[in-house]
């Protein structure tokens, strides 16, 4: 390098752009690991059914989340809301028998959120904007229903959902199912790849053709299957429902997929990935807690690893660009 | 004694370098103009001389002294003023307000009466006078705003201009415009970098040309003592025959007819009609309505009124599904805003509209679409070791082709509608894009394209529709018409016929 020049930092910059932030993430990974495994009590059975269990809620919550932050829509404050809705839909409904209940339940969730989509789709309202109404309406509608009281099950049929299958939690194997029915849909149908053309480039989407509205609406539609789905586990658990079921799942939801990795422009994004940030989360929150962190501190660093995440994003696309 | 000179510049990125040993200098009152291909490293040589790149070896002189330009502040500092390639005026803001953004001499506390004339004055000479200062620049078109952005150069007090690509958005009255101030900038003494891909430009403006290939120094010649031929081989390493290809004529059948086609408020009865197997261009200045007029068609304008037919079967505007029904497609001009998918893959882009075909109940048979991906990669020339890069890795005439690629291969060939099909593609893609217009007509294809470039529509058109202000002035067969006459017509028509 000749005396003259100056050090190029922008150049070096430019150049590991991408295998500087896997390899962050790598790191970051195994470094949780390493951290998790060396907590005594961590690898107990009982912590890690915990673990399973805390997850299956708000790893459907967050999977639906990943089709509406996919499509360019950034996220919906109201799925938190339309889990609890779910929840109380469902158990209200188990005098018809646990099938039909659970599918009154799905298709609840799935009419509603489907509807926000329609209003972004069409009207191409902001989503954010959209989502507030809805949480709204949600609270209201909920309210004037069950005139603010808890809900319990109107039938019998909730035990299913506690029992195990070769050990896992049945909770557990929904969601794993959720995720890979999800990343199925996202990388190997039809319209998960308009979704993600939509969410790249919706300009481009309307000029190519694509029937945008009716592509966001189909994400929405999943994302609130995926939460009705949530709900119902959740109630189920508790054996009763009201509207703080899912305060703060839609919070909890978005950190997953950002931490996942999945960019909040929209254009990309996988089920896998937010299954990834579920899990390091969780396991994050899990060990702070057996290491006897109060529940505070636990928050103040999810926050925080949230925050580095977006930086990291942030600065991975400045640099690509 | 040179006013700015570079010395042996060597630039790598990771294993590639992309300049090699690179020299020039630059006289007082020279313009230089700098000629490549995408990829020669003329843009990473002109953000070396701007401070914000630093070179990997050799230096950068000013006044024959060498210096390290630490940012594109410092270059500002030093004399140095760059016009950017990519627009970038903050939309928000007023004209005024993007003039002075930035500029060092504005005190803490604006004399605005001082910074209005200045900025005026700037925008006169641009042939801007009809342009209020307060003006936001999102209602600018993109032309006006490459204008207001050489405004903005004019304003700084330097005495080295470099303008990247500068016309690439512009029409030919606004380059006369630019052109002007230019030798204006010269007649005060200073000294120009003009980067550009029309050669035209080059033996019109230039002194000097230096042309720069795979990074690599292959000359400076003064613009007198060489011809195009020449400049374009010394660019490309090879002869090449032709720009543009050669054809026989064999119309076909009238197959896209439009009657009193109305875009408010730009475009009043527009008549056209476009036979299969030609390529019809509407030529016309930027607000011509050339470009409306094809947007229109391709269903994507919400007010636009007329009566459309494709093959004798009426077409409903302000639907791109119904349009795409009708087998009429459209390539937009503007590939990142609206034409490409930038964030997927080349692959992905290719086969965006395809997807129908290569799916069952939904699920996507993705090695039939890897192949078909393929196919339509060798079928426009983009390379097979690409199709997995992002869209915004590759050049602007590979990302030309993909868009292109998206609408061949059809069994029923129908109307392709193209705006500005070679903005910012280089000398080599260009006369490849040409090829593949002509391999559409040859397949049955009806091609309308609107071009500002009056050399290219000279080149490429069966049919001439000239275009100004929104209405038609004349349409011409092929030879009818020749640059001077075509000018007038979208400058200032005589009469409208």
């Amino acid at each position: 390098m000749s005396e003259l020049a100056v050090p190029g930092r922008r150049s070096r910059r430019l150049l590991g752009a991408r295998q500087l932030g896997l390899t962050i993430r790598v790191a970051a990974i195994a470094a949780i690991a390493v951290f998790a495994l060396s907590t005594p009590g961590f690898l107990s059975p009982l912590s890690i059914n915990a673990l399973l269990t805390a997850i299956s809620f708000v790893g459907c919550v967050a999977v639906g989340m990943t089709f509406i932050t996919l499509t360019g829509n950034i996220m919906s404050l109201a799925l938190g809301a339309t889990l609890s809705a779910s929840a109380l839909v469902f158990l209200a409904s188990l005098s018809f028998g646990m099938v039909p209940a659970f599918l009154i339940a799905a298709l609840f969730g799935t009419v509603i959120t489907a509807a926000q989509g329609f209003l972004v789709g069409y009207f191409r309202a902001n989503p954010i904007l959209v989502s507030i109404a809805a949480l709204s309406l949600l609270l209201g509608g909920a309210a004037f229903a069950t005139g603010g009281h808890r809900i319990y099950p109107g039938g019998a049929g909730i035990e299913f959902f506690k029992a195990r299958i070769a050990g896992v939690p049945v909770n557990a194997i929904i969601f794993f199912a959720t995720v890979i029915v999800g990343q199925f849909v996202m990388s190997w149908t039809r319209i998960g790849r308009l979704m993600t053309m939509v969410g790249s480039n919706p300009r481009a989407a309307i000029a190519a053709g694509i029937d945008i509205t009716a592509t966001i609406t189909i994400a929405y539609a999943i994302a609130g299957a995926c939460a009705a789905i949530g709900g119902m586990l959740l109630a189920a658990r508790y054996g009763s429902a009201d509207m703080e079921l899912g305060a703060g799942y839609d919070y909890s939801a978005i950190a997953a997929v950002l931490v996942g990795g999945t960019g909040i422009s929209g254009g990309s994004g996988s089920a896998w990935r937010t299954f990834i940030g579920v899990i390091v989360i969780a396991v994050l929150e899990v060990v702070l807690l057996l290491r006897g962190f109060s529940e505070q501190l636990q928050y103040l660093i999810t926050g925080l690893i949230v925050l580095g995440v977006i930086m990291l994003h942030a600065l991975g696309e400045r640099r690509q660009g | 004694m040179s006013v700015l000179a570079v010395a042996g510049i060597t630039k790598r990125f990771g294993p590639n370098a992309v300049l090699k040993n690179v020299s020039l200098s630059l006289e007082a009152q020279e313009v230089r103009a700098i000629c490549g291909e995408n990829g020669a490293g003329k843009s990473t040589l002109v953000k070396i001389m701007t401070g914000l790149y630093a070179p990997d070896e050799g230096a950068v002189l000013l006044d024959d002294k060498p210096l390290a330009i630490e940012s594109p502040q410092h270059a500002q500092q030093l004399g140095v003023a760059l016009v950017a390639q990519e627009l970038s005026l903050p939309p928000a803001l007023s004209v005024l307000d993007n003039i002075w953004l930035g500029n060092r001499e504005v005190p803490l506390f604006h004399r605005r009466a001082a910074l209005r004339r200045q900025a005026r004055a700037a925008l006169d000479k641009l042939g801007l006078s009809d342009l209020a200062l307060d003006t936001p620049v999102s209602a600018l078109s993109i032309g006006r705003r490459q204008l207001v952005e050489i405004a903005r150069m004019l304003t700084r007090e330097a005495r080295v201009f470099i303008l990247d690509e500068p016309t690439a958005t512009l029409s030919d009255v606004e380059i006369e415009r630019i052109f002007a101030a230019l030798r204006t900038l010269k007649a005060e003494g200073k000294s120009v970098i003009y980067i550009t891909h029309r050669l035209g430009e080059v033996f019109e403006i230039c002194d000097t040309v230096t042309v720069l290939r795979n990074g690599e120094l292959i000359g400076t010649r003064p613009t007198s003592e060489i011809d195009r031929g020449t400049l374009m081989q010394m660019m490309l390493g090879r002869s090449m025959s032709e720009m543009y290809p050669r054809w026989d004529d064999k119309p076909g059948g009238a197959m896209l007819t439009v009657r009193q086609l109305r875009v408010p408020p730009l475009v009043h009865d527009f008549d056209l009609v476009a036979a299969r197997g030609t390529v019809t261009c509407l030529a016309g200045q930027i607000g011509s309505g050339a470009i409306t007029v094809l947007r229109a068609l391709a269903g994507l304008i919400a007010g636009a009124t007329g009566e459309v037919s494709v093959q004798g079967a009426p077409m409903r505007l302000r639907s791109v599904t119904k349009a795409q029904a009708a087998n009429v497609q459209f390539i937009s001009e503007d590939r990142a805003g609206e034409g490409l998918f930038l964030r997927l893959n080349a692959g992905q882009n290719l086969i965006a509209t395809k997807l129908r075909d290569y799916c069952r109940f939904g699920i996507l048979a993705r090695h039939k679409l890897r192949r078909a991906a393929a196919k339509l990669a060798t079928a426009v020339g983009v390379d097979l070791a690409r199709l997995r890069s992002p869209a915004d890795e590759l050049s602007g005439g590979n990302q030309q082709k993909l868009a292109f690629g998206r609408w061949i291969g059809s069994e029923r060939p129908g109307v392709l509608l193209m705006n500005e099909p070679t903005r910012g593609v280089d000398v080599g893609a260009r006369a490849e894009i040409y090829r593949l217009i002509r391999q559409f007509c040859d397949q049955g294809y009806c091609i309308v394209m609107a071009s500002s470039d009056i050399e290219e529509v000279l080149g490429m058109a069966d049919v001439v529709v000239s275009m100004y202000r929104g209405r038609r002035v004349a349409r011409y067969g092929r030879g009818e018409v020749d640059r001077q006459r075509l000018l007038a017509d979208i400058t200032h028509p005589v009469a409208a016929s």
